[in-house]
Formats: structure tokens, C-alpha cells, sequence
């Protein structure tokens, strides 16, 4: 049991957090988010740091690295509020590597690695809230190929991807298609998100696809638990950056002539949020080393991490703007983005809420880490 | 004691409800219980339908104009508008400026400025709160310099709402700098016309500009704009906050939401999960309890027998029910709720939601809402004065 990282994970993490602090100010971000909410640019760097290869072994032209490795690289990440879907090539790698037939890697994972290819998680539909296994989406196949047909929302990047993950029902079961873009994928319908990222509908009409798994649900609950440990160490970035902001902050605010960081009451609040941003350290930790584990104790475990990101991003974040006073609550200043940011985490992938209720309906007669 | 309306009071209720369903527009409350943008007009054309009734100064003294309702009929006058989805009055002019004027103003000031605020035309703004002057209110900078029969006005004010539509501004300056600042704060109007008045828009987290700098450079302000005496500014200021209104508790507005919450549950389909709707549940009880705590006040104000204590608890809690029915929307809309299209989130617009047309102004509100446990003193400075009353 050890949780000191490696010098070379140490380095990792320094090299991506210099390129944040260069490239990715809040200032620069907010042109990104006026310029439509991603940037190629931003996107090439981070392959160009080897991050889009990040989990593509090494035979396909990865780094070969595992989740602890994609745990710190997403805190950094989540420290900027960076925008690019990185965490989404991961999700697109990890489920081609697991369950994916040879030529679709050998086709795919390289460009992957090298940042040609941007593949994202489709899966969202309406009415599909958070539930795994509501499918609309149907398939076909022809031949050795399939044709999928369906409506998936909230595609992160939809009109900047390369191709699209995409659950579809064949033959009355669920499975995972890999649709590149063609003439049937319409990704015109594109918007941005509450934290200013760009997004979009997808919609397929007897789409070119190449099928991944028939055992779909797997290969989408592993898509998803992937997708859901990235965001629970971009959280814990985040949170720390958020606490750090309003920190600075309160050692420097005067009211009653003294620094309102002397305020008890407040000083309570501080300690607080430390105890969530901690508790939601730990609980990163957890999911990202559960992430190898066997499917249910990796899916219980991202599950139980992902509530208490949720919880701890929620409170984070409404304290950190609480504690601002106005200024909190205003667009020209930071820690509203922040706040922004950790809200729209805590709504992806399954809120507190979901996943709670898969904790609750597995639980045992004992738990802890190791039972 | 008795819970229910008097025989009277229930006549009220329903002569307030035939008339507000009468005149209440309907593309106003569409946009109401919608959550859809409102814009300067429609604001103010609520304000002046009201005004043209007598109703937008209903707690006015009937010296004055007002029309004469106690303490309950004020609060049912309140719950039918809220229940059928009017506009929030905008209260710095009706609310907050008008009773200072009748209390403290000569009586050319209130011939001058009452009329224009009960009839809606004029729209007043509030000048109080400084970049440095928020919580501490009275370390306020703002000077106000008298100068022959003038004032020359040089300062900041912040946090303005709704200060770009203001034709008019009342502000707390200073005007001396001896001996405690609360002794050397005088209340003076200002005409947002005059040369050296500048307002620049802040931009908060959903999008909106609700709330403005105002930059006094050099404004000339005629002596006849004081209220009441020089330095004794902060007084009046106290005064109205003494004369706290249960309105505060927005308790009506929640009763509405809690309603809208449950039709957006269902159509999201989370009614049926039991987690969800016990959350909804404890908020239902929140609600029922912040009324009841309401109609206590209401009732002492009304008998006079009892004097309460309890009405600084009524903004904290009513804050914390806003921001928690606006939470659990968003919450049933789940992702739905991600994508921030601006257009979508003003009425009539025809293009292609994302999610139910319900759920794109879900997110922006939840986060506007943070707002309420900031403004109208903090819930940290309500919870200090609550604890004194309590510790002494």
C-alpha cells in the first residue's frame, strides 16, 4: 500500500501543469470559451505532451501508462478548467483495448495516440437521464459492417470529432459501435455547456459503424467508468484551485477593518471545505485504483468515489462563492467558472444522486477498502 | 388561535385574485412561470397596471395614497400575485425609497417624488453598497460635499441592480468623517441624468447584467434632495430595515416554484424515484414550515399583542428555500440541464431544444440564485443579528 507517486509521475504532472499555467490562463480560457469552446491548438498540445496516447499501449504508438498516470495528468487538467474532451480519447482507447477486434485498433488506436483522431462517448439520449441500459438507438448489420440509426445528445465536441462511440440496440441487445464521421452523421446542431465547452447533437441516419463489442453494456459501463474516475480527479484539481482562490481571497478582503479571514465563523467554513476537498482526494484515489480492477469492483468503486465527488464539488463550490460575497457571482471573476465547472461535473456521468442508488443496492454486510 | 382566513380576509383573497387574473398579461406570466427572460418592459408594465389600481404603493399609509390593508391582506395581495406568476415589483422606488420619503422627507419631496414611484413611471435604483463598503456598509466612501446649495457627489457605488433602467437613485453618502462612520452618512436623491453620473453593467455567472457600477464624478446634486437631516442617513436606512416586510420570506414565490418543481420532476421522469422525491418531500415540509413561520408574523403584526422576534430568520430561510427549489430543478433535468443557449431561455423562441423546452433556464437559474444568501445582508450578518437577539 503505497500512495507516493513516482519521479516520473511527478514529472508528468509538471509538465502538464507548466503547460496550463502557459497556455491555458483564465483569460486565454475565456477567448476559447468566446471562440466557440474548443480549440485544436489546445487539443494538439496535449497530444503533442503524449496525453491522447496516454493509456494506448505502446505496440499502437502509446505511453503505455495506467490510471494513476491519467489520475494526476486529469487533476492538472481540472486545475485550468481545461475544455478540450482529452479524458474522452481516453474513454475511446481504454474500450477499443478491451474489447475492440484487432483491425478496428490497428485502424483507430494510432491515430488516437498521436492526436489525429478525436473519438467521443455518444450515449446520451432523451430520456435516458443516467440509466445505462435505455437504448433508442438501433443497429444493422450489412455484411461484415453496420448501419446505426438513432439521436444521441450532449456529444462533447460533436462537431470537432473524428468518429463517435456510440451504444445502439442490434437484434434486441445492446452493444458498442464505432461510428466515424460521414455523410450520415449530422453533428450541425452544436452549442456550449454551462462551463462554456462545446457540444452537440449527433444525429445518425443509417450511419457507417463498425461494431466494438455485442456485449454493449459492458463495453459502455467500462466507457463510463473510465469517463467518471477522470472526472472525479478533475474535480479534485479544480477543488483545490477553487479553495486556494478563496483563500487568497479572504486573507486579502477587509470588512471592519480587519481581513475577513480572521472571521471564526468563516475560518469553520475554510476547514470544511479542506475536509471535502480531502475526502474527495481520497475517493479519486480509490476509483483510479480500482480502475483495473475486475468490472463490478471497479464499477462499485467508481460508483462510490463518484458520489462523493459529487457531494464534495457541490459544497466546494457553493461555499467558495458564498464566501466572495458578489464578486462570486460575477462572470468577470474567476471563481464562478470554478463553481460552474464543479456543477457541471457533478451532473455527468451520474450525479450523487445515481450513484448513490448503485452503492445502496450493492451493498454487503461489510465494507471498506479492502473488503 | 386560529389557522384559517377570516370570512373577510377570504373575500379579499378572492377580490385580489379576480382582479390580478383580469389584468395580469398573459405574455408576462408565461414568461413568469417559465423562468424566461423579462425584460425593462415588461417590468415596468406590471408596475404600472399595478400603479394605475393604487396597488403598486399597497403598504403605503392611506395619507399617502395607499389603500389601507393590514398586515394579512398585504400578504394575500402578495401570495395571489405570486401565484399567478406576476413579475417581481421592483422595490427600491414602492418598497424601500417611498417610506423613507413619508417618514423623513419634507413635504415637497413627497409631493415631488410619490407619485412618480406609485404610479410605476419612475424607476428608482438603490445606491448603497461600495467595492469596499459591503458586509461594513457603513465604512461607505461616497462623498457628498456641501458646496453653497449643492452637494458635489464623488464615489462608487456597486452591486446596483437594475441600475441601467434607473431614472432615479437614492444613495448613502458621506457627509462627515468625524466621530463614528454611521454618524456621517446622509440619504440623498439623485437624478440618474445628471452630468458625472456613469453606469457600467456588471455581467454575473448566468449571463445577465442585473446589477451595475455607478460612478459619481463631480455630480451636482441641489441641497433639497437631502433626505431629512445631514448625518442622520443611516437612521432612515435602519428604519426601513426595522420595517422588515414578511415578503422577504418569498414564501409565495416558493409555494409557485415548489409546484413547477414537481411538474418539471414528472415530466423528467424522477417522480417515480424515491430518492428524488423525498428530496422534493423535505422541501415541501421547508416550505409549509417557512409559511407558518410567516403567518406568525403576520399575525402579531396584526393583533399587536405579541411581539416577535423571528422575522431576521425569514430572509435566511427563505434564501436557502430559493436556492434549494432551484437546485432540485436543475437536478431533474440532470444533463439536460448542461447546455447554455442564451436564446433558448427568452420567450417564443422557435428553435431546436436540447433537452424539454423546461430545461434550459434550469442551470442559469440555479446558479443566480447564489445571489440570495449574499444580498439583502448576508446570511452570515442575519445570522449575527439573530444570534444577539438570542444571546444578548
Amino acid at each position: 500500500m503505497d500512495f507516493d507517486f513516482s519521479d516520473d509521475q511527478a514529472q508528468l504532472r509538471e509538465a502538464v501543469l507548466k503547460w496550463v499555467e502557459k497556455a491555458y490562463s483564465f483569460e486565454a480560457r475565456r477567448s476559447a470559451v468566446a471562440a466557440g469552446g474548443f480549440s485544436s491548438q489546445a487539443y494538439q498540445a496535449m497530444a503533442e505532451l503524449g496525453l491522447s496516447g496516454l493509456y494506448v499501449q505502446d505496440a499502437y504508438g502509446g505511453m503505455n501508462m495506467g490510471p494513476v498516470e491519467g489520475m494526476l495528468v486529469m487533476e492538472e487538467l481540472g486545475r485550468g478548467m481545461v475544455m478540450e474532451p482529452i479524458a474522452h480519447t481516453w474513454i475511446s482507447t481504454a474500450v477499443l483495448q478491451a474489447f475492440a477486434p484487432e483491425h478496428l485498433k490497428t485502424e483507430w488506436l494510432p491515430r488516437l495516440a498521436g492526436g489525429e483522431a478525436l473519438l467521443v462517448l455518444a450515449h446520451h439520449e432523451k430520456g435516458g437521464r443516467y440509466h445505462l441500459d435505455k437504448c433508442q438507438a438501433t443497429a444493422k448489420q450489412l455484411g461484415q459492417s453496420w448501419q446505426v440509426t438513432g439521436h444521441k445528445s450532449l456529444v462533447p465536441a460533436a462537431d470537432q470529432a473524428h468518429g463517435f462511440v456510440v451504444p445502439a440496440t442490434a437484434n434486441g441487445k445492446q452493444a458498442l459501435f464505432l461510428v466515424p464521421r460521414s455523410a450520415s452523421t449530422d453533428t450541425r446542431h452544436v452549442y456550449q455547456a454551462q462551463d462554456g465547452s462545446r457540444m452537440g447533437e449527433l444525429h445518425l441516419q443509417d450511419a457507417p459503424a463498425q461494431c466494438i463489442s455485442t456485449d454493449g453494456l459492458a463495453a459502455l459501463q467500462l466507457a463510463v467508468d473510465v469517463g467518471a474516475t477522470a472526472l472525479c480527479a478533475e474535480a479534485v484539481g479544480l477543488m483545490e484551485k477553487t479553495l486556494a482562490i478563496t483563500v487568497d481571497y479572504m486573507n486579502t478582503r477587509k470588512q471592519f477593518g480587519v481581513a475577513i479571514s480572521g472571521f471564526q465563523s468563516l475560518r469553520h467554513r475554510v476547514a470544511d471545505m479542506k475536509m471535502q476537498l480531502e475526502l474527495g482526494r481520497s475517493m479519486s484515489y480509490y476509483a483510479s485504483l480500482k480502475l483495473n480492477a475486475t468490472a463490478a469492483e471497479r464499477s462499485l468503486a467508481v460508483s462510490r468515489a463518484k458520489f462523493q465527488i459529487g457531494r464534495s464539488a457541490r459544497h466546494v463550490g457553493q461555499e467558495a462563492v458564498q464566501l466572495h460575497g458578489g464578486i462570486g457571482v460575477t462572470d468577470e471573476y474567476i471563481v464562478s467558472h470554478c463553481f460552474k465547472r464543479l456543477t457541471q461535473i457533478e451532473l455527468s456521468l451520474g450525479d450523487s444522486l445515481n450513484h448513490l442508488g448503485l452503492v445502496s443496492a450493492q451493498m454487503q454486510d461489510t465494507a471498506g477498502v479492502f473488503a | 388561535m386560529d389557522l384559517a382566513f377570516t370570512p373577510e380576509e377570504q373575500a379579499f383573497r378572492q377580490q385580489v385574485r379576480t382582479w390580478v387574473q383580469a389584468h395580469l398579461p398573459e405574455h408576462l406570466s408565461h414568461k413568469v412561470h417559465n423562468a424566461l427572460r423579462l425584460s425593462r418592459e415588461d417590468m415596468q408594465a406590471w408596475a404600472k397596471i399595478l400603479g394605475a389600481k393604487g396597488w403598486l404603493g399597497y403598504a403605503w399609509p392611506t395619507q399617502f395614497g395607499g389603500p389601507g390593508w393590514n398586515a394579512v391582506q398585504k400578504h394575500l395581495f402578495e401570495e395571489e400575485c405570486a401565484l399567478a406568476g406576476s413579475p417581481r415589483v421592483v422595490p427600491f422606488g414602492p418598497v424601500m425609497v417611498a417610506p423613507v420619503i413619508m417618514a423623513f422627507g419634507s413635504p415637497e419631496q413627497q409631493q415631488r417624488f410619490l407619485p412618480g414611484i406609485a404610479s410605476g413611471e419612475v424607476w428608482w435604483s438603490q445606491g448603497y453598497s461600495e467595492p469596499g463598503s459591503g458586509s461594513d456598509l457603513a465604512s461607505l466612501k461616497t462623498r457628498a460635499e456641501r458646496v453653497g446649495d449643492k452637494y458635489i457627489v464623488n464615489g462608487q457605488k456597486t452591486w446596483t441592480t437594475l441600475a441601467q433602467f434607473g431614472d432615479w437613485i437614492f444613495c448613502l453618502v458621506r457627509t462627515s468623517f468625524e466621530g463614528k462612520p454611521q454618524t456621517g452618512i446622509s440619504f440623498l436623491l439623485i437624478d440618474m441624468k445628471s452630468p458625472g453620473v456613469s453606469v457600467r453593467p456588471i455581467k454575473l455567472l448566468d449571463g445577465e447584467c442585473e446589477v451595475n457600477e455607478v460612478w459619481f464624478d463631480n455630480v451636482e446634486v441641489p441641497a433639497e434632495n437631502l433626505v431629512g437631516e445631514e448625518n442622520k442617513g443611516w437612521n432612515y436606512a435602519k428604519y426601513l430595515l426595522a420595517h422588515e416586510r414578511t415578503n422577504i420570506a418569498d414564501v409565495n414565490r416558493a409555494k409557485r416554484e415548489l409546484e413547477r418543481l414537481k411538474r418539471i420532476a414528472k415530466a423528467e421522469g424522477v417522480w417515480d424515484d424515491m430518492r428524488f422525491r423525498d428530496e422534493i418531500a423535505k422541501l415541501e415540509v421547508d416550505v409549509i414550515a417557512l409559511e407558518m413561520m410567516v403567518l406568525r408574523v403576520l399575525s402579531a403584526e396584526k393583533s399587536g399583542k405579541q411581539s416577535l422576534d423571528i422575522a431576521g430568520l425569514l430572509k435566511i430561510r427563505g434564501s436557502e428555500i430559493q436556492q434549494r427549489y432551484s437546485e432540485l430543478m436543475m437536478q431533474a433535468a440532470g444533463p439536460f440541464s448542461l447546455p447554455f443557449i442564451e436564446e433558448a431561455m427568452a420567450a417564443g423562441w422557435q428553435g431546436n431544444h436540447v433537452g424539454a423546452a423546461h430545461c434550459a433556464p434550469l442551470a442559469s437559474t440555479y446558479f443566480n440564485m447564489r445571489k440570495t444568501t449574499i444580498y439583502g445582508g448576508s446570511n452570515e450578518v442575519q445570522r449575527n443579528i439573530v444570534a444577539q437577539t438570542v444571546l444578548g
